[in-house]
């Protein structure tokens, strides 16, 4: 479903990312975790091109995102059209939220919607509180994001991003930026969609939730994929060396 | 009628005439603030715009205009475009030599609001699928309204203390009119406060009135 080959890219000298290859099958739940500055975050970013590659090629659902390949070997940028079609069928969860703040709950859930998808406002506002109330923040509905929490607004934001009913979400470190008791409350609602079989790149450093939802996790270094596996094994005997001493330091 | 050394009687029957004045600087401000933000708001999406030449052109205007004191670039609109041939009205000279400099400034506004959103607001809005434009209408720009609101209240009370500039273009707005009284009649001190007093009541008009917007979008704030 998200087939990823030879991602480089640089920012200035430094490479972040070095022939990353990922393919990611309908319905998997991928957990990418790694030290900070291993290139995860900036990966994940990559895959529905709000950083832009260097080289090599992305492809979503048989789409290709990005850039392609000329005969002449010539990589090209695909028109902006496309890139925003396909992000609209990515969502995307921040580690910051990035809420609109100006936007209330529900309109904030409707946005996409309305201005991307262009349902009708009726539409999108039946639509955005099914949404909510799946999140658990129907009574929120009203409220701007500053009176919410953490949590709460992580968990707008998800529901924010299946309002344009995505085939597949990116998880950009979710839960990161939330106070320790409001982790749990938006690891939930992320395991809720694993089960339901959504397809899902998930960059975290919540070990135990690896472990319980990943399909096959993937261990990031210095730009590279170092090893990746199923969660019982990576977590009980990696292969690799660096593997070992992260979750040694993590865990 | 006399109170004190002020002769009230005299002021009451210049009255009308100041106000007449005062309505000519209004209509020019409220004109100079409508172009103004226009143009302001085009030199803003030319310097943002990362397009080499239109951030050039962006960068020569507010250089320029912001440069010069806008008594000069009134004189050079009226008087000197006039010696090449181009004959502007004073009307339209003091709206365009105001619009033009506001505009200047009103970019400066405008750019330091839209680049002060969090990055973010729009990574976010493009994730959903928005293109760059969408999400600069939807997003970036309803939430620089709040922040520019201040600075831009400041730069409308600007623009119209500074129109008083164009009296030197005989343009017979307030100031204008205060000194052709004041020439006929020369009694500086029963003429120019109740000038000063209008042009303050102007201002104060203006800083309620844009207190009130602020509040209202204050909304999201939670303060």
């Amino acid at each position: 479903m998200i087939e990823a080959q030879n991602i480089t890219k640089s920012f200035g000298d430094f490479q972040v990312l070095k022939k990353v290859n990922l393919f990611v099958k309908q319905g998997e739940v991928v957990v990418i975790i790694g030290p900070s500055g291993s290139g995860k975050s900036t990966f994940l970013r990559c895959l529905n091109y709000l950083e832009p590659i260097d080289d090599g090629s992305i492809t979503v659902n048989g789409q290709t995102v990005g850039k392609r390949k000329l005969t002449s070997g010539q990589l090209v940028e695909v028109h902006k059209k496309n890139i925003y079609r396909l992000r609209s069928q990515i969502g995307m969860v921040f580690q910051q939220f990035n809420l609109f703040p100006h936007k209330t709950a529900l309109e904030n859930v409707m946005e996409g919607p309305i201005t991307v998808s262009r349902i009708s406002e009726s539409e999108a506002r039946e639509r955005a509180e099914v949404l909510l109330d799946k999140v658990g923040l129907v009574d929120k509905a009203g409220t701007y994001p500053v009176h919410l929490s953490g949590g709460q607004k992580q968990r707008v934001a998800i529901a924010r991003a299946l309002a344009m009913q995505p085939r597949a979400m990116l998880f950009d470190e979710p839960t990161s930026a939330l106070d320790p008791e409001l982790v749990d409350g938006v690891l939930a609602v992320i395991k809720e969609l694993a089960l339901e079989g959504m397809t899902m790149v998930v960059v975290s450093h919540e070990m135990s939730f690896a472990r319980e939802v990943a399909d096959r996790v993937i261990f990031m270094d210095e730009g590279c994929i170092i090893e990746e596996s199923t969660p019982q094994k990576i977590f009980s005997e990696p292969d690799h060396p660096r593997t070992t001493e992260f979750l040694s330091k993590i865990l | 009628m006399k109170f004190g050394p002020l002769d009230i009687g005299f002021q009451c029957n210049i009255f009308p005439v100041l106000l007449k004045g005062a309505l000519m600087t209004l209509e020019l401000t409220l004109l100079a603030i409508f172009f103004g933000t226009v143009i302001g708001l085009f030199i803003a999406l030319a310097k943002i715009s990362r397009v080499r030449i239109l951030e050039f052109i962006g960068g020569i205007y507010t250089w320029v205009v912001r440069g010069i004191p806008l008594l000069v670039q009134l004189f050079l609109l009226y008087y000197g475009l006039a010696q090449v041939g181009i004959e502007l009205s004073s009307f339209t000279a003091a709206v365009m030599g105001l619009s033009i400099c506001g505009g200047a400034y009103i970019a400066e506004i405008f750019r330091a609001g839209i680049q002060s959103i969090d990055r973010g607001q729009k990574e976010a809005a493009l994730s959903l699928g928005m293109s760059s434009g969408q999400a600069f209408r939807r997003v970036i720009l309803p939430q620089a309204y709040r922040r520019l609101l201040p600075p831009m209240g400041n730069e409308f009370i600007t623009l119209m203390k500074d129109s008083s500039l164009v009296s030197v273009i005989s343009m017979t707005d307030l100031m204008r009119t205060g000194q052709l009284l004041n020439s006929s009649h020369f009694k500086p001190m029963e003429i120019y406060l109740p000038v000063a007093i209008i042009y303050l009541i102007l201002t104060t008009i203006f800083i309620y009135l844009l207190g009130n917007i602020e509040k209202r979008l204050a909304i999201y704030d939670g303060d």
